[in-house]
């Protein structure tokens, strides 16, 4: 009996320690490269992204050339978090990971491009984020995403009726914008707290 | 039944001597890199100090490792943790990042510091001198404003 185990136990140790060895080597490697691409690069999310384009309307190869899938997935977004609803927030941002590696970029002019890829980068970031967040920080995000979203509006132009609007009390009192179709306020950063917060501030179209 | 229990025992020692031969990848390096954030900014030496004792270790590539990092699987967790720490900000790649990328991180330093969610409560348990007083806090968050607004 004792002879048994402890072969037993030499089988384990030579099969834990051979398992390792072999599958060590690759961990991790990746991990210093992530943010080399700063500058107006394409990242690896975009391929996560792409692979899940077949759940969406946009057909493979066939790429969107305005922003309306981004402004949609956004405005989703703003109304699931107006709602209180942590839930449609997240699907919401990930709907719009697949709508920016939907969006045509090949479109844009040469002198558009690094600055469309460094709010892509920065959109993309703060999407992730609030796909796997909890409502509160979901929220914080939202203060830089709305800020992308807005700068990709001007920088690309939209032919649909935007309202810009801005809460004072918003991200810690220093105030935050949103953007929204609809003429009234619904305050996605104080939800059923306080709904009514804030005012137009600009309007688009 | 005791018998069992004594079994049992054993492999769980024989398991826990086993996972010690699972080597990691120690975060330790010491290139001075042009694109630290301490070469990007002009940072007062007393902040620097901050940032470098509560912050350095999860948010750099070089980890000032406790002495029971080499004990299994505290290592495996710690090496997980600080690959996730350096992907969502590393300060010795800061000026690697996009101008936009920069003042993101710059605004969520401060917002995280003030909030207290960093550095984080499992750290400083350990690592008491890490721990941020209400003073530091303020420092650190006026001095990235003040760079936040030029």
């Amino acid at each position: 009996m004792k002879k048994q185990i402890l072969t037993l136990g030499a089988a384990i140790l030579f099969t834990l320690g051979s398992a390792t060895f072999i599958g060590c080597g690759s961990d991790n490697h990746h991990d210093g490269d992530h943010h080399e691409h700063a500058e107006g690069e394409e990242h690896d999310h975009s391929v996560v992204s792409e692979e899940k384009q077949d759940n969406t309307v946009i057909h493979s190869g066939e790429k969107v050339k305005d922003l309306s899938m981004i402004i949609e997935a956004y405005l989703q977004l703003k109304n699931g978090l107006a709602d209180d609803d942590e839930k449609k927030a997240a699907v919401a941002a990930e709907k719009m990971l697949v709508a920016f590696s939907g969006f045509d970029k090949s479109s844009l002019d040469e002198s558009k491009l690094s600055e469309y890829s460094e709010i892509e980068e920065s959109a993309i970031e703060n999407a992730e984020h609030i796909a796997k967040s909890e409502i509160y920080h979901q929220r914080e995000h939202l203060v830089i995403l709305s800020e992308d979203i807005n700068d990709l509006i001007s920088l690309v132009g939209t032919s649909q009726k935007l309202y810009i609007d801005f809460c004072p009390m918003a991200n810690d009192n220093k105030g935050a914008i949103w953007i929204s179709d609809v003429e009234k306020i619904s305050n996605p950063y104080m939800g059923a707290k306080m709904p009514k917060c804030g005012k137009i501030q600009e309007e688009i179209n | 039944m005791k018998r069992s229990l004594k079994i049992i025992t054993f492999f769980l020692l024989i398991a826990l001597v086993g996972i010690q031969f699972i080597p990691t990848k120690r975060n330790q390096s010491n290139e001075v890199l042009t694109s630290d954030f301490m070469q990007v900014y002009q940072v007062p030496k007393k902040i620097e100090k901050m940032l470098k004792t509560s912050c350095y270790d999860c948010h750099s590539n070089n980890t000032d490792y406790p002495w029971y990092n080499k004990i299994q699987p505290i290592s495996y967790f710690l090496e997980q943790h600080i690959s996730e720490g350096k992907e969502e900000l590393n300060f010795n790649e800061f000026g690697l990042y996009s101008k936009r990328r920069r003042r993101n991180k710059l605004r969520a330093i401060t917002s995280q510091i003030k909030k207290g969610m960093m550095p984080l409560e499992t750290y400083t348990i350990i690592h008491n001198e890490a721990k941020l007083s209400e003073k530091e806090k303020i420092v650190i968050e006026e001095w990235i404003d003040n760079i936040l607004i030029k």
